[in-house]
């Protein structure tokens, strides 16, 4: 039975001492942490009288004698008190009848954790301590010197900066047996944030700007724009895999997810840019081949059909083709004969220009595609990358 | 017959009248013993019974409860509390420590701890256990004595799991001297946090110490020390570790404070452990610079063949990429860099930069192959003879996927027609397939110097089919290369 039975509420006081975060699991969304757990109560039973006013130390065979408060920890799942060599429990009892109860425990509780802004989060976890049997008309739990009483041996962790431990108390409420008294040991950790700028943003950076260098490739060379294009969504691709594996499956985005899609969907454009820009080409060469201005010998798809690589300089890179003066035979191709390097449709550069002629200045002139491409896919994901680390730093 | 039966049957019952008595006396007595706090000795029924002087019949004596051996009679624990520890509320005792490290289990650093198996031998005095013996020899005891008298309750300070083990009993020794001195020992494993140090992995060194101290004996009850000095830790010869190589094994002793308890002795294992670096540069560093080597490769393909310089760029931009998440899956995520990632990280950026080479001597061609066509077209306009055309299906030939536009400034379609009215003996030699002539090509502006000139130019395109950038890297990077191998060797060994 409790000391003062049937009496006042037992006041225990409690003091921690934390001596190690163990881990911090993300996927199972829990903490590990080994603490020494001191308790402070007086129980008139035990004491004793003494001339020099010197407590009595005792290990754990005590403790299944006497009254112990029933402390426990809310919300853990594993939980253990070290017993090696012996149990670690000490009784300190003194002549008045104070006692000092301290033990070593290793506990794992969950902590609720906000992924939203993985990885430059901030997680907020906390320990709580309850009795399990007595409510607070037993036992009153409160910490000894108020926030003094949580205490913390040099704890560093990989990954994480502890910004603050504090303690806190409160009462909870079960409706079937009533209000009991809850401590709480809060902290903050902060995720640092090198690990993922060299494990998963650079990389990705990287990336992105391989594939750029594919706007610098001559159009021509098919088989290598593409190889590089679809080389680089497939390194996106494992990056992205590589981040989601350690991660728990949360049905919200994260932070981290935001920026690997991003550029995820940048290296994607950069293949559908290729594509359209060797489409266009095709269409050009289609459309010169109709008007004549090439030879009909000339068979593109055949030019095409050992590599996809064209032969005629002339035909894709000029804006202005220019054609041999030998092929008289074709009127249009008088046109060209200028050597002033003038465009057949000479007011092309003057007046408005409607949808349909837009269209054919494009597909005419595929190789525009590649040089506005040069300028804006760096640009927009400058641009990107600045929205996104001013909004999360 | 039944008048003869009846004294008989009276006897009878007096007697298990008697027997109910006595067993109901005993237990009372029993009930009373319980009362005053003293133990109910369920094991010496016999005796006890003797003890409270009942008269009952002796049964023989059964061989294997002979009085002589018990063990609780003889250390007499029955007689003390050994919940209290030797000389309570005197002085401290002293308890020597003696270990043997059996092994070194395991090292993670994802979890920066370690894992080691020892025999922990504690040697103390207690007065209470002495017994006489004529020939000062000492009886050794298995584990069911420990629970019944007072040991030492060190404990490993940070450790995060441990066990005493228990095949096929549990492994423990007791030993008690006729004197009281006692040997206590235990083999336990222990899993202790390591702070650990990445920033030269795998280049590195780590330092590990286990701490033993009283859990709650402070300094003026407990004393630990250390039995013989710095020969308490011995260790099996066996130990070695496949990843380590353990350079010293060594003690040390502190005092260490807590504020709402005390002081208390600390006794320290320490141990320093060098990896072996071999594994990481068969499995790291060798496939990294082999990428960067392979990336090399580059340089010396002809740049027309287009696809094969990129897909060999690229692909060693992969293969580092994997290297490089391949060695951080075994690394705790640390917040500073590594030795290991300095180098991978380095190479990734060669292997990257000979892509952005290939990029620019492309870029840089094609926009040399225009000017040149331009002027070409102009002095093809201006009537000027033009030697410039190579079948083009030679070049196909020649290079498999790749266009080249140095060759094929010829106008590849319609090479045939334009070509015959020129009226060029050399172009018609040219035109059928057997030619072998590479590209030549000519920018003339002016017709006399451009004669000249075009022989000159001729000769030396011919040669030079390769651009200034591919021939100046194919000595930058593998020096630079070197030279930061020599650097990054020099620092960290």
């Amino acid at each position: 039975m409790r000391p003062g039975f049937g009496g006042s509420a037992i006041p225990v006081g409690i003091d921690v001492q934390v001596e190690s975060i163990d881990s911090i699991s993300e996927v199972n969304m829990d903490f590990t942490m080994t603490l020494y757990l001191r308790h402070y109560w007086k129980d008139e039973r035990l004491s004793f009288p003494s001339r020099n006013n010197q407590s009595r130390t005792f290990d754990s065979r005590l403790v299944k004698k006497i009254w112990v408060p029933d402390v426990f920890f809310v919300h853990s799942k594993r939980s253990f008190i070290h017993d090696t060599t012996m149990e670690n429990i000490m009784l300190r009892v003194y002549p008045d009848g104070n006692i000092l109860y301290s033990v070593r425990v290793t506990v794992t509780a969950l902590c609720s954790m906000d992924f939203s802004r993985f990885p430059l989060d901030t997680q907020n976890c906390s320990l709580e301590l309850e009795s399990y049997a007595y409510n607070e008309n037993d036992l009153m739990l409160y910490w000894k010197n108020g926030n003094d009483s949580l205490r913390t041996d040099e704890i560093v962790l990989s990954q994480f900066f502890i910004e603050h431990f504090h303690a806190s108390s409160g009462l909870a409420f079960y409706s079937s047996t009533g209000w009991y008294n809850r401590l709480f040991i809060n902290f903050i950790l902060r995720r640092h944030i090198f690990f993922f700028m060299l494990q998963t943003y650079f990389p990705t950076m990287l990336m992105v700007v391989l594939s750029w260098v594919s706007f610098w490739i001559d159009r021509r060379a098919v088989p290598a724009r593409v190889s590089l294009g679809i080389t680089t969504v497939l390194t996106m691709s494992t990056i992205i895999t590589g981040v989601s594996s350690s991660m728990p499956q949360v049905s919200y985005v994260k932070a981290v997810d935001i920026y690997l899609w991003t550029s995820f969907l940048f290296v994607f454009l950069s293949v559908i840019e290729y594509a359209a820009v060797n489409y266009c080409t095709t269409l050009e060469e289609m459309r010169k081949m109709r008007r004549g201005k090439i030879p009909s010998t000339f068979n593109a798809s055949q030019a095409m059909a050992f590599d996809g690589c064209y032969h005629d300089n002339d035909i894709e890179l000029t804006p202005f083709p220019r054609m041999a003066s030998t092929l008289a035979s074709n009127p249009l191709t008088t046109q060209s004969q200028n050597s002033d390097l003038r465009p057949p449709e000479g007011t092309r550069l003057r007046r408005q220009r409607s949808v349909r002629e837009n269209v054919d200045l494009l597909v005419n002139n595929s190789y525009m595609i590649d040089s506005y491409s040069r300028l804006a896919f760096p640009l927009s994901y400058l641009l990107f990358n600045t929205v996104y680390w001013s909004m999360y730093s | 017959m039944d008048a003869v039966r009846m004294p008989y049957l009276n006897r009878t019952l007096l007697l298990l009248l008697f027997l109910l008595l006595f067993l109901l006396l005993g237990q009372i007595r029993t009930a009373e013993a319980r009362k005053h706090g003293q133990r109910v000795r369920r094991w010496t029924g016999t005796e006890e019974t003797q003890k409270h002087g009942a008269s009952l019949p002796k049964k023989p004596p059964d061989v294997t409860k002979s009085r002589k051996t018990k063990t609780e009679h003889l250390l007499k624990v029955d007689d003390h509390d050994f919940t209290m520890r030797p000389a309570f509320g005197g002085p401290p005792i002293p308890v020597g420590v003696d270990v043997q490290v059996e092994s070194l289990d395991s090292i993670s650093e994802v979890d920066m701890d370690f894992t080691m198996t020892l025999y922990l031998r504690h040697y103390w005095k207690d007065e209470r256990l002495s017994f006489s013996s004529s020939t000062n020899k000492s009886m050794t005891f298995d584990g069911r004595l420990v629970k019944k008298i007072w040991v030492p309750d060190v404990f490993f300070v940070h450790s995060k799991r441990s066990f005493i083990h228990d095949t096929t009993t549990d492994n423990i020794m007791l030993r008690v001297f006729p004197d009281g001195h006692v040997l206590y020992s235990l083999r336990v494993t222990v899993t202790a946090a390591c702070n650990m140090d990445f920033s030269r992995f795998p280049l590195d060194s780590q330092t590990c110490s286990l701490e033993l101290e009283s859990y709650a004996y402070t300094d003026e009850d407990l004393m630990l020390y250390w039995k013989s000095g710095d020969e308490s830790l011995s260790t099996d010869d066996r130990i070695s570790l496949s990843q380590f190589l353990i350079q010293k094994f060594h003690t040390t002793s502190r005092l260490a404070f807590y504020s709402s308890t005390g002081w208390y002795n600390r006794l320290y294992i320490n141990f320093t452990l060098r990896r072996h670096i071999f594994f990481f540069l068969l499995q790291t560093y060798f496939p990294a610079t082999l990428m960067v080597m392979l990336s090399w490769v580059s340089f010396w393909i002809d740049r027309r063949a287009v696809p094969a310089r990129v897909s060999l760029g690229i692909t060693t931009v992969l293969t580092m990429s994997t290297i490089i998440t391949g060695v951080n899956a075994s690394m705790p995520r640390v917040s500073y860099i590594k030795a290991v990632d300095i180098y991978l990280w380095v190479s990734f950026v060669f292997v990257f930069l000979s892509v952005l080479e290939y990029a620019a001597v492309n870029y840089l061609s094609t926009v040399q192959d225009r000017r040149e066509r331009k002027m070409r077209e102009r002095a093809r306009s201006q009537s000027l003879p033009c030697t410039c055309s190579i079948s083009q299906t030679q070049t196909m030939t020649m290079m498999d996927g790749t266009y080249s536009e140095a060759d094929t400034n010829s106008l590849a379609g319609y090479t045939e027609e334009p070509m015959v009215p020129e009226d060029e003996p050399e172009e018609k030699q040219k035109a059928p397939e057997k030619s072998e002539h590479m590209v030549v090509h000519l920018s003339m502006s002016s017709e006399s110097a451009g004669i000249k000139k075009r022989k000159s130019l001729r000769a030396l395109n011919i040669i030079q089919n390769t651009h200034a950038i591919d021939k100046y890297s194919r000595m930058i990077f593998p020096g630079s290369y070197i030279f930061f191998n020599l650097i990054y060797w020099s620092v960290y060994c």
